[in-house]
Order: C-alpha cells, then structure tokens, then sequence
C-alpha cells in the first residue's frame, strides 16, 4: 500500500497502472454525421480533466458515453482496468453533475442525497451519518429539509454535488456544471468544486466551454472541434504551446496575421519583415496574444536586438476602455491588430490616428501553415 | 421599475375603468348566467324533484316527502346498484390508467413528427361517437365474433364477454383512454429526462427509476386523469346500456329506466342527485391527492 502511495505521488505519474479512466478510440456516429471520432484519452486518477471545446464539438458526447447514457458506436471505456463500455449507467458507480441540477423535485435536499445510498442498500444510520457528511462538505445541513424549488441555483448546484459525491464514485463527471449560475457564483463554485476534488482525490472529467475554467480549475486540458481531438495538455501548455489555430484562438484571446514564410526564418506580413526561427516557407498565420504586445512610437529606436524582438508598424485606430484594461485596435498592412495594456485611470498615452509599431518577443510568436 | 410603471399608467387609463376586479366580474359574467340556468337551475329543479310524490302511472304530486331518500337508502338493491356502480367505476378507471400510461409516457419521450402523428392517433377515437364505438365493440366481442372464436380457436373456453360486466368494462375502458392518455400528458411536465438520468447515474435500475422517480413525479397527471375518467364512467349511458344488454345495473343506467321505463321522476331525480354527490366525493379525493402530493 505504502509503496503504491509513494507512487502515485511522483510527478512522473501517469505510466499505465496509474491511469483510472481510459477511453479507447472512443466513438459516436449518428447516421452520417460523426459526433466523437475515435478519441484516445488516459486520465490518471486523482486528475481533474476539463473537456473544452465550443457547442457541438462532441465534448457531452464523450461524457455521456463515459456514464453510459449514449452508446458508443466503437470503441472502448476502461475504469481501473476493466472494461466497462458495455455495463449499463448504473452500474457504473459514476457521479454525474449535470447543468441543469436534475434534482428531484418531490425529494428533501437529505432525500436527494441519499438516493444513491439507498440504491446500494446502504444501512439507514449509515446514509443518515454520510449525508450529513455530505451536506456539510457543500455547507447545506441547515437546508437538508427544504425541497430543491426552494433553493437558489447556487445552492442546487451544491446539492447535486454532494449527492454525486455521497456514493462515493470511482469517477465524477461534470457537465457544464457552472454554466447556469451568474459569474461571482461562478467564481466561488470553481473553487469550491477544486477543493473538494482534491481534499476528496477524485478523478474527475469536467466538460465546459469556457476556457477559463478549463485553465483555472484542471490538472489537464483536452481541447476538442468537430468531434475531433485538438490537443491534450496541461493548461499552461494549451496556452503557450497551443497545437493548432483553433486552440491559439479558443483558449485565450489572439491577433491573426496573415504572412508568407520564406524558409530563412523570416516571415513577411505586408511590407514588414518577422523573425520566426525554423520555419519552412509557404503561407502562414501569425498568432499572438493581445497582452504580450507593446504599443510603442513609430519612431522610436527599437528596444533590445532585434533577434529577440519582432516589430511591425502600423496605425492606431481606436482606443477602448475596458476598466482593468486599455485595448488598442491597430491597423497593420489592412488586418486588425489589438494591443491590450493595464489601464491607468483610464487615461492613454495614445491619440487615435497616430503612427505606432507594435512590438514583441520573437517566443510569443505562434506560427501555423496556412496549407497551400 | 415594474411598481413605478404601473403608478404612471393608471392615470392614463379612461375613466370609465372597471379597475381589476370589475373587469374580473365581467369577464365572468356570461358563463355564470349561462351555468346559474343551463346548470344549477336544473340541479336544484332535480332536488326539489327527488322531495315530490311519485303516482303510479307517472305523475307526480307536488309535496314534500322523504319518501324516495328513505326508500334509496332502505332499499338493498340500490344499495348495491351504487356500490356497484363505485366499484366498477374505479375498476374501469385503474384498467384505463394501466393501459393509458406506458401509451402517454412513450407519446412524452417522442418527438417531432412522429409525435404528431402519435397524438392525433391517440385522439382520433374521439371524432366518432361512442355509439358507434359501442356498437363496434358488439361485433367484435359477439358470442361469434372473432376475439371469441380467436380464444376458442386455442382450445379454450371462452368466457362470456358481452351483456356482462365484462362487456361494459372493455368497452369504457377503451371509450375513456383518449381522456386519460390526454390529462396524463398534460400532468407530465415536470419529467425531466435528466432526472431520470440522475436516478440512473446513482444506482437505480430501470425498475426502480420508474417507482421512486418516473412515478411520483407523474402523479398530477394520474390524478387528473382517474378523476376525469371515473367521473366519466359513474356517468356513462350508452355503453353500459348496449354492452351491458340489461343485465348490468349501474346508476346511469337506471336513471334512464326509471324516467323513461318507469316513469317515476321523483325516484329518477333522487337517483341524479346521488350521482352529483358522488362527484362532490370523488373532486374532494383528487384535491386531498394534490395536496399529498404537493
């Protein structure tokens, strides 16, 4: 046991008995259309994975055929090492939070949570002492008789994690869970669910469509389109390292540049020239991140070498204020290109129409082919 | 917002406004003139009706006796025509839920135009009258008829299944289905199939799904349902009538005997007013139910 604990807790993880959840090629066909396209994933236990992605990327799909409320048209979903794909939901010992609550209405908040326990005739003083536990974790004792209509979002949403959670489920699955509180709610659950994944070091997979909670919240990203697999990565990793256009634009917000490589590590995108070491030539984009630029005078001399420093002039168009911050829309060669700043009370140092030229470090350079 | 709006409206309105509740009054005027003589008129015609002296040959002694009340009470055989009646009633009733009910959870979970199609399915019986249907269902349940030639064809003896109880509970049964397949429905909104699924992820087979959560939660709709369709059947005629081919006795049935046949109006009139009691009972019952259930 010892040894097994020590581990487990290595940061090297992830070798093939640590995995708890694995999905095998995992895939959803409706008629033509393909919802999830073999999709290989391996979820270590104790990680919280987020499935992120934009509305029909097949990222509830997936969660759906993990709890068994859709059956995968191929492939294979493997918990702790045996396979259960074709085990029906409940016996899958999984704890789903849906967007929605699904509470049951005629039950008590205690009666929600000890639905579960009674399933697994679980001894009556026995549920009475664990959905008192379980109710304590979401801090909701006082309210364990009220019925779910007479609960806030909030306090639904925290209902339906401890009955989740009661069962104690080999697997939590979360479906949207944040999506219909109001942000500062939204903020306190995020947090709130973390914890207590850790506290609890449960494996966890977590479908959203907002990134920031993908980022903030996950051990592990898994950035999914069209039922395809993007990349999978940790959160610092799909933001600064991202795999394709489309993560550099869903996780995090990016300027889009257009430009032709010319096989010498050069770029040029309208009349400037960019420094993108070990790029073959052809059509590229150039992405960057709106909070890595520096807005700078058009005359000024460059600061720092220019081997470090990519630099494109351009026109300052407009200028927004958006309270933390001051977004400068900048015309470069026709595409818009915005620089974002922390605002000083609201003043700029800029006039719209003036000269300007943007500038960065040649690493926050994110280059793709643009085919041919 | 909403108070302040509502302050800077009203003296906008004319001046001859009725103001809430006299609109109210007014919308509900019409129907209450035309259910005060249409209906409570009648009903209390009917009551003083059940006090007067019914003469042989039929006429009728204005007066005022308790002659048919005792009588009613006194007399077994209604005694046991209105327990009868009760009973077969409910009979009726939960047959028709237990038919109805895996047809309007099937009509709930399906959709678009299939669902259409499904629903206009459910309520075509109800474009022909029950007459017609009745009279259909002779042909079918005949001593010759096909389900009993089908049942002795199997080499079993096939029981009476007309001009009996039997008769009238088939055919009610299939009479009323249109009317609880629709309040079933109506009673179903609150099944969410999520909470199914969440039933589902916490252990519970399909079975028990359905006892702890399916059920409960269409409860409303079963209420509305029975009640609607036992109303129906203490007071369904026809059907009775044809397929009960005189043999069985039921309340309805006999009012129409006792006016018609007999012509004694008083006893008809006691008989009609016990039917309105009945109805008293059974709408107490389904307000008792909704307030469990609430």
């Amino acid at each position: 046991m010892m040894h097994q604990k020590i581990l487990s807790g290595t940061p090297t993880a992830s070798t093939d008995r640590d995995v708890h959840l694995r999905l095998d090629g995992l895939t959803k066909r409706y008629g033509d259309s393909v919802a999830v396209a073999a999709l290989d994933l391996a979820v270590p236990k104790g990680e919280l994975v987020a499935l992120l992605g934009p509305s029909g990327c097949g990222k509830t799909t997936t969660l759906r055929m993990i709890a068994g409320l859709i059956t995968p048209s191929d492939g294979r979903i493997i918990v702790g090492g045996s396979d259960i794909t074709a085990s029906p939901t409940y016996k899958r010992d999984m704890g789903l939070v849906f967007q929605s609550y699904a509470l049951f209405p005629h039950m008590t908040v205690a009666k929600n949570v000890a639905f579960g326990l009674e399933m697994r005739s679980v001894p009556k003083h026995e549920i009475e002492k664990r959905v008192k536990e379980a109710l304590a974790m979401v801090r909701l004792e006082a309210l364990s008789e009220r019925k779910p209509r007479e609960l806030s979002g909030g306090q639904q949403q925290r209902v339906a994690l401890a009955r989740a959670l009661v069962i104690r489920p080999s697997i939590l699955l979360l479906d949207e869970p944040l999506s219909n509180l109001d942000a500062k709610l939204r903020d306190e659950m995020r947090n709130e669910i973390r914890d207590i994944q850790q506290s609890l070091g449960i494996t966890a997979v977590f479908v959203t469509h907002d990134q920031v909670e993908a980022l903030s919240m996950c051990d592990k990203v898994v950035v999914m389109k069209g039922g395809q697999l993007e990349q999978i990565g940790t959160p610092v990793d799909v933001y600064e390292t991202p795999a394709t256009p489309f993560v550099a634009s869903f996780v995090g917000r990016t300027n889009r540049l257009e430009g032709m490589a010319n096989g010498d590590g050069t770029v040029i995108v309208g009349t400037g020239g960019l420094r993108v070491p070990g790029r073959p030539g052809g059509k590229v984009e150039i992405l960057m991140r709106p909070h890595r630029l520096k807005l700078v005078d058009a005359n000024a001399a460059p600061e720092g070498s220019a081997e470090r420093f990519n630099r494109l002039a351009g026109t300052l168009t407009r200028i927004t204020f958006v309270g933390d911050l001051l977004q400068y829309h900048v015309d470069v060669a026709g595409s818009e290109v915005i620089v974002e700043a922390a605002s000083d009370h609201g003043r700029g140092f800029w006039r719209a129409g003036a000269p300007v030229a943007i500038t960065w470090r040649v690493e926050d350079t994110m280059v793709f082919g643009r085919g041919a | 917002m909403t108070a302040s709006t509502t302050i800077d409206a009203a003296p906008a309105m004319p001046r001859f406004a009725l103001g809430r509740a006299g609109t109210a009054t007014a919308l509900l005027l019409p129907i209450a003139l035309i259910n005060a003589i249409g209906f409570l008129l009648p009903v209390l015609n009917l009551l003083r009706m059940s006090f007067n002296e019914a003469l042989a040959g039929g006429g009728i002694r204005e007066t005022f006796i308790l002659d048919n009340w005792t009588g009613l009470f006194g007399d077994s055989f209604y005694l046991e025509l209105i327990m009868n009646s009760v009973s077969v009633s409910l009979g009726i009733t939960f047959l028709t839920l237990v038919v109805s009910y895996p047809i309007a959870l099937y009509l709930h979970r399906s959709s678009g135009r299939w669902r259409t199609f499904l629903t206009v399915l459910v309520i075509s019986p109800l474009l022909t009258s029950a007459v017609v249907r009745t009279y259909g269902w002779i042909a079918l349940l005949a001593d010759q008829g096909p389900i009993v030639k089908t049942i002795a064809a199997l080499g079993i003896t096939p029981p009476r299944l007309m001009f009996n109880t039997t008769g009238v509970v088939i055919g009610l049964t299939e009479i009323l289905m249109p009317y609880m397949i629709l309040s079933l429905l109506a009673g179903f909104g609150r099944l969410d199939p999520r909470v199914e699924e969440a039933a589902m992820t916490l252990g519970a087979p399909p079975s028990k799904t359905f006892w702890r959560v399916i059920l409960p939660l269409t409860l409303p709709g079963i209420a509305l349902g029975c009640l609607l369709c036992f109303v129906l059947a203490v007071s369904s005629f026809i059907t009775p009538k044809l397929l009960g081919g005189g043999r069985v006795f039921l309340l309805a049935t006999e009012i129409y005997d006792q006016a018609i046949v007999t012509l004694n109006w008083p006893l008809a009139a006691t008989l009609s007013i016990l039917v309105l009691v009945i109805f008293g009972a059974a709408l107490a019952v389904y307000a008792r139910v909704l307030r469990v259930i609430e």
